[in-house]
């Protein structure tokens, strides 16, 4: 039964794409030991080195948006909201020979509606005009808050030479689910 | 001032701050767990030398492999100020060198050297090292 249950995971990521995954606490020691992972076994694989850099800067980005997200957040002090803030599910595939990084994480309902309204912008915009954006963002003195749209996903879409996908869904009363996925 | 010298680490770039040659250099990877603490006191110490910086030849280096957004965030930084001491009179140069194959991070040096109105800026490549 065990062995099923796991072998049916593992086929159900398996036709998704899914080359690696990992699912727990996002904390900066996971970050590079992963990131070192990915970087060897798409190495192995012989993947062009303009994808793996692309994937590994999303990566990257994707896991310190969790991080940085998790710790600005005003918990109110509630440790367990924290922890929850922080849990994330991370993959990283190969389907319909397109690299992806998809990331899902919970966030607090009330940022829902500016970081949609900020990833719909990025999305729509072309090149030069995410360039743009990069750069007005990186000038800002004020730390931008990564509740909007924040530099971490600027830098996401110029890597995503084939775009990016994103969602939320209802969680419970005070959270939401939250997944980004991009495609180089 | 004291020259700063920082090796690199996995996640972190080497730090050449030679002041007394007014040479600078940062090189390597960039993604440190908190970019404040590591970039905070040695830009500071910079910008302070930077201040009173009158009729000098000033040559700043970038050679990365890889930064994060935060990173790029000092970067920009860096950049901005490096232009501002250049229109003051000073004679900067900055060289952005990039793996020869890397067009990501030559682009990302015409970004940032697009701006520079007064210091000279150079895109170097570089051979790849395999």
């Amino acid at each position: 039964m065990l062995a099923k249950q796991m072998l049916d995971f593992r086929k159900s990521l398996h036709n998704e794409g899914v080359v690696f995954c990992y699912s727990g606490y996002m904390t900066e020691d996971v970050l590079l030991s992963i990131g070192s992972v990915i970087k060897k076994k798409l190495a192995a694989d012989s993947v062009d080195k303009k994808v793996v850099r692309g994937v590994f800067s999303v990566f990257v980005e994707q896991v310190q948006n969790v991080i940085r997200y998790s710790i600005e957040e005003d918990t109110g002090g509630q440790q367990n909201e924290e922890i929850e803030l922080r849990y994330g599910l991370l993959m990283v595939g190969l389907k319909e020979d397109q690299y992806f990084v998809s990331c899902g994480n919970l966030i607090n309902k009330k940022n829902v509606g500016t970081l949609r309204e900020g990833l719909n912008h990025i999305q729509q915009l072309d090149k030069e005009g995410l360039k743009l954006l990069y750069k007005s963002v990186l000038r800002r003195s004020v730390p931008e808050g990564s509740k909007g749209a924040g530099v971490g996903f600027i830098d996401i879409a110029k890597h995503a030479t084939n775009g990016i996908e994103f969602d939320f869904t209802d969680y419970d009363d005070q959270f939401a689910y939250f997944s980004l996925k991009a495609y180089i | 001032m004291n020259n700063i010298k920082i090796e690199a680490t996995e996640r972190s770039p080497d730090i050449d701050f030679n002041f007394a040659e007014n040479n600078f250099s940062i090189r390597g990877e960039s993604y440190p767990e908190d970019v404040s603490e590591f970039f905070g006191k040695i830009t500071q110490q910079f910008y302070e030398y930077v201040a009173d910086l009158a009729d000098t030849e000033l040559t700043f280096t970038f050679e990365l492999i890889y930064f994060n957004s935060s990173t790029a965030k000092v970067l920009m930084g860096l950049f901005d100020r490096l232009d501002e001491i250049a229109e003051e009179g000073n004679k900067i140069i900055i060289n952005w060198c990039f793996e020869e194959d890397d067009d990501n991070m030559e682009e990302l040096g015409e970004e940032f050297g697009e701006d520079l109105e007064h210091a000279e800026f150079n895109l170097v490549p570089k051979e790849t090292d395999e």
